[in-house]
């Protein structure tokens, strides 16, 4: 009997530990340089996601705005937030890109076309990117130790289960060129 | 209460069974494999611009025109114009990286050994240059370089002297010609391909024989033969000894192929004899027509003049200079070398790497490769009209390589000079010809565009395309019909096409672990032939021939015709081979 409660007992802490600790501490955390708010974006300014996120005339996509962007409005504080004056002092001020953390960049050898994907296959901004679009504050960027990638980033199996859900195109060379 | 050991190993027990049930282990698992993809060492596309980039593939002397796709500086794939590429082309932009590339060389010391070599030439001895690809604008330099020495020689392998127009063709015969393989420009022979029939004469299956309307298996051999049995100069009986036809199968090629009918007869380097039967058959002008070459300009007609290796008196060469940048005909080392004089003389190879010439030279100096090089790549021989098309270079040669035109002009003190854009700037004051560019696909008459223009278009892939010669009074050379094959009195060692060189690292490895490109020390026969000298496959054995004996290995293939063996050195071909078990 005090046999099988040890070995319970150890079965119940490797099950906490795999369950509950390991999943926090596979990853390191940081906050994002600027308190930003997709909503206050979307809702005040009447923003879409395209105004920012654009494509380029050559039909690539520019990913994370850069200052300049941002700083078409944002010339000058608008408004008394204290977000919006660090913003203000640490970016636009000294003219210095943000050092964003990209939650969905892809590892070298994947071939991704946002012009594809969302001109050709319509498929929509939170199809991937979840709700981040609507957020009021942008999740902490959790990075693996090992892997060095985004816990928020789109997986391969993400990828496949949705081209074999469309019914598109899954072999190796589609994504891995 | 104590803890045992037993009470530990339970709970190790426990917790080896718990954390399988978590996804801790998987987690890692998934984890190192997408840490080890960001190990140092493992190639990394460099992140940037997307461009397109025009250049000329010059793996070959076809010069195939080639869109490459950079990332950044960096090509990545490689991609034909017109026309597909051939698989070395599409993997061309490999070649930079591949394990056997050299990159460091005695440039110095070669260059100081060179100059004290000249200098104690002896009477008689020579200072030889062989280009492997005659031509190029590097090839001009090589020529004049020789003229200012006075000892100096200037060596290629024979250029046929005419050109094919593959369309103006209605039959194409080829003697033994791997058209659909390696002859001639690739897309422009398919993009013609519908418009002739194709008769191939092959001794052995090729592909171009599998891909031909008419496959004719003549005797190893004969194909001289049958172009003169055509040509009338045997009669139909001695033309079907001779090459093991049927006289009705001679009599209907020739009814085919009559005068008149824009018929084309091509072997794999227009021989006198056949440039003699397009003649007879009235293709001079039409399907035939005198080889142009690209203006050049008039101070470099003092060069020296081009001088077969066999012209060459033996033990005469006190220094040899190889070029083997651009590769090219290769000639058997064993000709090349009872050229060199007696008593250490001095070969020095520009090579890209050391598995050619480089293994008997002294000096083996490293050169760009491309699509590092720039170089210009002379018309290919179904070019009728005369163009100038540079490679230009898609990466930056790493520092340590040398340029052999620039080593060959400092030896003879010829100034530094841009060569290529000497001859561009010649070109172009000629003012004839077009400007095509491949970006914009425009065709331009060169007087309309300006000299700087021109140079730039050149470079960004452009090609100049002037007007074919007019056709002269051409005085056909008459071939004489060699010795019939006699397979009874041994066997007969035909020399496969070499594979192009260099070759890309994928087709290196398939060269190295397969037999799908016959290896150097390898001979294939048919099983028949292999039981009647005693060998089978993977026996080794000597090959004797009269040019010498060669330690082997076998290899049966049904498809090889009974009484030939393949082999694929040059310098094993001949009429009559044994092969003997070790």
């Amino acid at each position: 009997m005090r046999g099988k409660i040890i070995f319970l007992a150890g079965l119940a802490a490797a099950l906490g530990a795999g369950w509950a600790g390991f999943p926090y501490a596979i990853y390191t955390s940081r906050p994002q340089p600027v308190d930003f708010s997709h909503k206050v974006h979307a809702d005040k300014a009447g923003a879409k996601c395209e105004d920012c996120h654009a494509f380029r005339d050559d039909g690539t996509f520019a990913g994370i705005p850069t200052l300049d962007k941002c700083a078409g409005c944002h010339a000058a504080a608008m408004g008394t937030t204290a977000a919006e004056e660090n913003f203000i002092d640490q970016y636009v001020t000294p003219q210095r890109e943000p050092p964003w953390a990209s939650y969905a960049r892809q590892p070298e050898n994947v071939f991704f076309s946002h012009a594809a994907h969302v001109k050709l296959g319509n498929v929509k901004c939170e199809s991937c990117h979840g709700a981040l679009g609507a957020s009021d504050k942008l999740p902490r960027y959790r990075q693996d130790r090992i892997s060095g990638y985004s816990r928020l980033g789109m997986s391969m199996t993400d990828c496949i289960a949705c081209h074999r859900q469309q019914a598109r195109a899954d072999s190796c060379l589609d994504c891995h060129k | 209460m104590t803890t045992t050991r037993r009470d530990i190993f339970k709970f190790a027990g426990g917790s080896a069974l718990g954390a399988l049930l978590t996804p801790a282990p998987w987690r890692l698992i998934t984890d190192t494999a997408l840490w080890s993809e960001n190990w140092p060492g493992i190639p990394r596309p460099a992140r940037g611009e997307i461009r397109a980039k025009f250049t000329h593939c010059s793996l070959c002397p076809a010069g195939c025109a080639v869109r490459a796709r950079c990332v950044g500086e960096q090509p990545v794939s490689l991609a034909g114009v017109r026309g597909g590429l051939c698989p070395f082309g599409v993997t061309g932009h490999q070649l930079p990286y591949h394990p056997a590339r050299l990159r460091q060389g005695p440039v110095s010391e070669a260059m100081a050994a060179v100059a004290d070599a000249i200098a104690k030439c002896g009477p008689g001895e020579r200072v030889a240059v062989l280009d492997l690809r005659p031509g190029r604008t590097a090839s001009w330099t090589a020529r004049r370089a020789m003229a200012v020495l006075k000892n100096g020689w200037y060596i290629a392998p024979v250029q046929s002297p005419v050109a094919v127009d593959l369309t103006k063709a209605r039959t194409v015969l080829s003697l033994s010609a791997p058209l659909l393989e390696r002859w001639g420009t690739p897309a422009n022979v398919f993009a013609v391909r519908d418009g002739f029939r194709l008769i191939q004469a092959d001794p052995v299956e090729s592909r171009t024989a599998a891909l031909a309307d008419l496959w004719l298996p003549i005797r190893p051999g004969s194909e001289e033969a049958l172009a003169l049995g055509l040509a009338g100069q045997l009669t139909s009986a001695e033309t079907a000894a001779m090459t093991g036809l049927s006289e009705h199968q001679i009599e209907s090629v020739g009814q085919t192929i009559g005068f008149g009918r824009l018929s084309l007869v091509i072997d794999r380097a227009m021989s006198p004899a056949v440039v003699a039967l397009n003649v007879k058959l009235g293709g001079w002008g039409r399907t035939i027509v005198p080889r142009a070459e690209a203006p050049v300009p008039p101070e470099w007609k003092k060069a020296a003049p081009v001088t077969d290796l066999a012209a060459v008196p033996d033990r005469s060469i006190r220094v040899l200079l190889i070029d083997e940048s651009a590769p090219g005909e290769y000639l058997p080392w064993d000709a090349i070398e009872k050229k060199l004089a007696a008593g250490n003389p001095l070969v020095v190879v520009f090579a890209w790497s050391a598995n050619g010439y480089g293994r008997y030279a002294k000096y083996v100096l490293p050169t760009p490769v491309y699509p590092e090089a720039t170089d210009d790549i002379p018309p290919a021989i179904d070019s009728p009209a005369p163009c100038f098309r540079i490679a230009a270079p898609l990466l930056a040669a790493p520092a340590g390589v040398v340029t052999p035109s620039e080593f060959i002009a400092s030896l003879a003190g010829l100034p530094p000079a841009d060569a290529l854009r000497e001859r561009a700037r010649a070109i172009h004051q000629g003012g004839r010809g077009t400007l095509v560019t491949y970006a914009d696909a425009k065709s331009v008459p060169v007087k309309e565009v300006k000299p700087d223009d021109f140079w730039k278009a050149l470079n960004a892939g452009g090609c100049w395309v002037g007007q074919a010669l007019p056709p002269a009074n051409f005085r056909a050379p008459v071939g004489q019909a060699l010795p019939p094959a006699n397979p009874s009195q041994g066997l007969v060692v035909l020399a496969t096409p070499p594979a192009p060189s260099p070759a890309s690292p994928l087709f290196t490895k398939l060269y190295q672990e397969s037999d799908l490109l016959l290896a150097p020390n390898c001979i294939a026969l048919h099983p028949q032939d292999a039981a009647r000298c005693g060998v089978s496959a993977g026996n080794r054995a000597t090959l004797e021939t009269p040019n010498g004996k060669w330690s082997v290995r076998i290899l049966t293939d049904s498809s090889v015709r009974p009484g030939v063996v393949l082999a694929a050195r040059p310098e094993m071909a001949s009429a009559s081979g044994k092969v003997v078990r070790v």
